[in-house]
C-alpha cells in the first residue's frame, strides 16, 4: 500500500497530495497533522465514497483509505450527503449586473463559514471567471479545496473567453464530467 | 476571510461599500469586499477588508469621499474583533 506523510503541509495541500495518491494508487496510508487537515482530507475521501480508518500515533493520525467494499450505486442516491454546486454565471440571480455579482461572491466566502460543504463545484459558462485570475473569490475558493471541496472549472467555457492560461483555483472538466455530475450526483444545484 | 490583525470596515448602507470598494480599488488599494462577519452583521452585512499597512490611505481616501463607514474593527485572537473606530469619534 503506498504511504505519503502528509504530516507539516498547509492546507490545502494535504487534500490534494491526497486526492493525486488516490488517482495512482487506489488505496493509500497517509500520516497527517491533527485539526484542519485530518478533518479536510477525511471529509473529502468520505465525499468520494472511500472507507477510512483512523489511527491516532504520538501526535498525528494514521488515516488507512481504501475503496469502499460494496461499490455505491450509480444514478441518483448515490450518496444522500452528496451535493454538488453548478455555477454557470459569475452574477447570482437576475437583476442588476453589479449586485449579481457582489451577491455571488458573497455566497462563496459565506460557504466557507457553512456546516455542510459541497463535494463539488463546478464553474460553467461565465462563472469560470470566478475561478481564474482577477477573481475576489480565489483566496475563498483555494480555502474550500483545502476543506475538502473540489473546485473544477469548464475547460471549453474557459477557452471561450481566453482565460485558459489565467485558471488558478481547482482544475479543469469536460462536458463528460458534467453530465455524469448532474445523472450521478444526489443533488446538484444550480446557480 | 479575516486573519488575526487584519481590519474590517463595516458599512450600514450596500451602496455605499460598494462605491467605497470601487474607489479604493481604483487608487490601487488591496481591499477586499467580504459579508461581515456574524458577530458584527449590519442591515446590508458587508465589510470592506484590509490590512493595518494600508490603513492610513485607506481612511484619508474614504474621508476625502465622505464615504467613511459606520465602525472599523480589527480582528483579535479568539476570533473577536475589537472596534478601532467608529463614526461618532468614541471607542466603546
Amino acid at each position: 500500500m503506498n504511504k505519503l506523510d502528509c504530516r507539516n503541509m498547509a492546507c490545502p495541500t494535504p487534500v490534494i497530495t491526497v486526492k493525486k495518491a488516490l488517482e495512482q494508487h487506489g488505496e493509500i496510508q497517509v500520516r497527517l497533522d491533527d485539526g484542519a487537515p485530518l478533518e479536510n482530507v477525511t471529509r473529502f475521501v468520505k465525499n468520494r465514497g472511500f472507507n477510512v480508518r483512523e489511527e491516532q500515533l504520538d501526535n498525528s493520525w494514521l488515516l488507512t483509505i481504501t475503496p469502499a467494499d460494496t461499490p455505491l450505486p450509480t444514478g441518483t442516491g448515490q450518496n444522500p450527503d452528496d451535493t454538488v454546486l453548478m455555477i454557470t454565471s459569475d452574477c447570482l440571480g437576475n437583476g442588476p449586473e453589479e449586485l449579481g455579482l457582489l451577491l455571488m461572491k458573497n455566497l462563496i466566502f459565506t460557504l466557507l463559514e457553512s456546516r455542510e460543504l459541497p463535494s463539488r463545484m463546478m464553474f460553467l459558462n461565465s462563472g469560470v471567471k470566478l475561478t481564474t485570475e482577477g477573481s475576489d473569490v480565489l483566496e475563498a475558493l483555494n480555502k474550500l479545496t483545502g476543506m475538502g471541496v473540489e473546485v473544477l472549472s469548464c475547460g471549453l467555457c474557459l477557452d471561450y473567453f481566453g482565460i485558459k492560461d489565467k485558471l488558478v483555483a481547482g482544475g479543469t472538466t469536460n462536458m463528460l464530467t458534467t453530465v455524469e455530475t448532474i445523472i450521478s450526483k444526489a443533488r446538484v444545484i444550480r446557480l | 476571510m479575516v486573519q488575526e490583525g487584519q481590519l474590517l470596515a463595516v458599512f450600514n448602507s450596500a451602496h455605499r461599500v460598494m462605491k467605497a470598494e470601487s474607489v479604493l480599488k481604483a487608487k490601487s488599494l488591496p481591499v477586499l469586499l467580504i459579508p461581515a462577519p456574524r458577530a458584527l452583521s449590519t442591515d446590508c452585512g458587508l465589510a470592506l477588508r484590509y490590512d493595518d499597512d494600508t490603513s492610513e490611505s485607506v481612511m484619508q481616501v474614504l474621508t476625502e469621499e465622505k464615504l467613511l463607514p459606520a465602525i472599523i474593527c480589527r480582528r483579535i485572537t479568539g476570533g473577536k474583533y475589537e472596534i478601532v473606530w467608529n463614526e461618532d469619534g468614541s471607542i466603546p
